[in-house]
C-alpha cells in the first residue's frame, strides 16, 4: 500500500501525542475518577444510603476535584481513538468501515464517562441540601450509566481487533493476540448487562466479575494498544518518510 | 502448497494444521479461546466457593434441575463436536464436500442444545425460579446464559463455515474451518464442565 496515497499528514509527533492520550486518559481515570471519586472499588450496591451520603458530604471537594479533572480529560479517549484510526488507515486503506467504527466507538465512549461523572459531581455540589436517598440515587445512576454504556466501547474494541487482523504485513502492526484480546475484551463487556439485577455477589457493580475482572482487563487494554500503536507510527514514518 | 495439491484444491498440510502449523487453529483464535476459558475457570471457582459456604442451598436448588436434560445436552454437544473433528479431517484431506456435510450435521444436531436450553429456561421461569431466587440460580442462569451466548455465536460461525465450504479456497478455508472447529470445541468443553458442576457435583438434597 502506497503510504503517500493514504495521507499527506506527516505530523508524526502529533500522532504520537494523540496516541499517548490513551495513557493520559487511563492515568486520570484511575486516580481522579477511581480513587478520588471512591469508584475503585465502588460502594456496594447493597450499602445503605447513609454511607454513600456521608461520603459525599465529608469529601465533597475531593469528589468535585476528581470529577472535574475526570470530565476534562474524558475527551482524551476520543483523541486516542482518532490516532488509532490513523494507524488503521495504513492497514485498511482510507475511510474503511472498521476504522470509522473504531473511531466512533472511541468517540462515543466519552459520553457515558462524561455524563456519569457529572452525576457524581452533582451529588458533591450541594450534598447537605440533598436528601440522603437522592445522593444514593446519583451514585447508583452514575454507575448504571458507566457500566451499561459498555456497548460503544465494545464497538471500538471489536472494530479495532477485526480491522487490525486484516493487516497483510509479514510483521503486522498489532500482533494477532492483541487483535483477539481487543475482540475478547469488547465481548466480555456484555457481562455488564447482569449488573443492574444484583446488589451483591460477583455480578454486582462491586463484584469480582463486573468490577474487578471487567475493569482490570480494561485498564491493561490501553497500555497494550498504545505500545503497539507507537511502534506502528514509527514504522509508518520509516515506510513513508517525512 | 505443493503443485499437485494446488491443482486438486487440496491444502498441503499433512497431519498438522493450515500452513503446516503445529497449533490446532489460528494462534489469535487460540488466544481468544484461552482467555475465554480462563474467565469460565473463574466462574467455576466462584461457584465452588459458593457451594462450600452454603452446601444446603446448593443441594436443594440442584434438586430442582433435571440432570436428564443436562446429560442430553452434553451428548448433543459431544456428538456435534465430534462431527466438526471429522469435518476438519475431511478438510485436511481436501474433501470439501464431505467437510461441508459434516459441519451441516454438526449444526443440525447442535441446534438441539438450543431447543432443550430454551425449554429448560421456560420451565424454570414457569416454576417461579429466576436468577434472583438464590445464589445457586444466579450462577446457574448467568453461567449457562453466557455459555448460551457463546453457543449462539458458534452457530453463526458454523453457518459462515458452511458458506465458505461451498466455494473453498485452499488453506484459507482450512484455517477458517480449524478455527471454527476449535471455537465449537470450546463451547462443548465448557458445557462438559458446567454439566457436572451445576447438575451433579455436591449432590442433591
Amino acid at each position: 500500500m502506497d503510504g503517500t496515497k493514504i495521507t499527506t499528514d506527516n505530523s508524526y509527533g502529533a500522532w504520537k501525542f494523540c496516541a499517548w492520550n490513551g495513557m493520559i486518559f487511563m492515568g486520570v481515570f484511575i486516580v481522579f475518577w477511581g480513587i478520588m471519586g471512591h469508584n475503585i472499588p465502588p460502594y456496594a450496591g447493597s450499602l445503605e444510603a447513609e454511607h454513600i451520603a456521608t461520603y459525599f458530604r465529608d469529601n465533597r471537594n475531593l469528589v468535585r476535584l476528581g470529577m472535574v479533572i475526570s470530565m476534562t480529560f474524558a475527551v482524551s479517549y476520543a483523541v486516542w481513538g482518532i490516532s488509532i484510526g490513523k494507524v488503521m488507515d495504513f492497514i485498511l486503506g482510507r475511510d474503511h468501515l472498521l476504522t470509522n467504527l473504531q473511531v466512533w466507538g472511541a468517540g462515543l465512549t466519552v459520553v457515558p464517562i462524561l455524563v456519569s461523572s457529572s452525576f457524581w459531581l452533582t451529588g458533591s455540589y450541594r450534598p447537605d441540601a440533598l436528601p440522603t436517598e437522592t445522593l444514593q440515587l446519583m451514585y447508583d445512576m452514575a454507575w448504571l450509566l458507566i457500566d451499561l454504556g459498555y456497548a460503544v466501547t465494545s464497538v471500538q474494541m471489536i472494530a479495532l481487533g477485526a480491522g487490525c487482523l486484516r493487516d497483510k504485513r509479514d510483521v503486522p502492526f498489532f500482533p494477532k493476540w492483541v487483535c483477539w484480546y481487543s475482540i475478547w475484551v469488547g465481548f466480555m463487556f456484555t457481562a455488564e448487562c447482569l449488573m443492574p439485577f444484583f446488589k451483591d455477589g460477583a455480578f454486582a457493580r462491586q463484584g469480582i466479575l463486573n468490577f474487578w475482572i471487567e475493569f482490570m482487563i480494561f485498564f491493561i487494554y490501553a497500555p497494550i494498544i498504545t505500545y503497539y500503536q507507537l511502534k506502528a507510527i514509527n514504522r509508518i514514518r520509516a515506510e513513508v518518510g517525512d | 502448497m505443493s503443485e499437485l495439491a494446488e491443482v486438486q484444491g487440496k491444502p498441503d498440510v499433512g497431519k498438522s494444521g493450515a500452513g503446516g502449523s503445529a497449533l490446532p487453529c489460528d494462534s489469535g483464535v487460540l488466544f481468544f479461546i484461552c482467555a475465554d476459558m480462563g474467565m469460565f475457570a473463574l466462574f467455576f471457582l466462584l461457584f465452588t466457593i459458593g457451594q462450600v459456604s452454603d452446601p444446603e442451598t446448593y443441594r436443594a436448588s440442584r434438586a430442582m434441575l433435571d440432570p436428564a436434560i443436562g446429560l442430553a445436552n452434553t451428548l448433543i454437544l459431544i456428538v456435534s463436536g465430534w462431527l466438526v473433528v471429522r469435518a476438519v479431517e475431511a478438510g485436511r484431506a481436501g474433501d470439501w464436500a464431505g467437510a461441508r456435510l459434516r459441519v451441516i450435521m454438526a449444526l443440525v444436531i447442535g441446534s438441539g442444545f438450543a431447543f432443550l436450553k430454551v425449554y429448560e429456561y421456560a420451565h424454570k421461569f414457569g416454576a417461579g425460579i429466576t436468577p434472583l431466587t438464590n445464589e445457586f440460580f444466579t450462577y446457574y442462569f448467568a453461567f449457562t446464559g453466557i455459555h448460551f451466548l457463546h453457543f449462539a455465536i458458534g452457530v453463526g460461525v458454523l453457518l459462515v463455515t458452511i458458506s465458505k465450504l461451498r466455494k473453498p479456497q485452499g488453506e484459507a478455508t482450512l484455517a477458517w474451518l480449524e478455527s471454527a472447529g476449535a471455537y465449537w470445541h470450546m463451547v462443548d468443553l465448557l458445557w462438559v464442565v458446567l454439566f457436572p458442576l451445576l447438575y451433579l457435583a455436591g449432590g442433591v438434597a
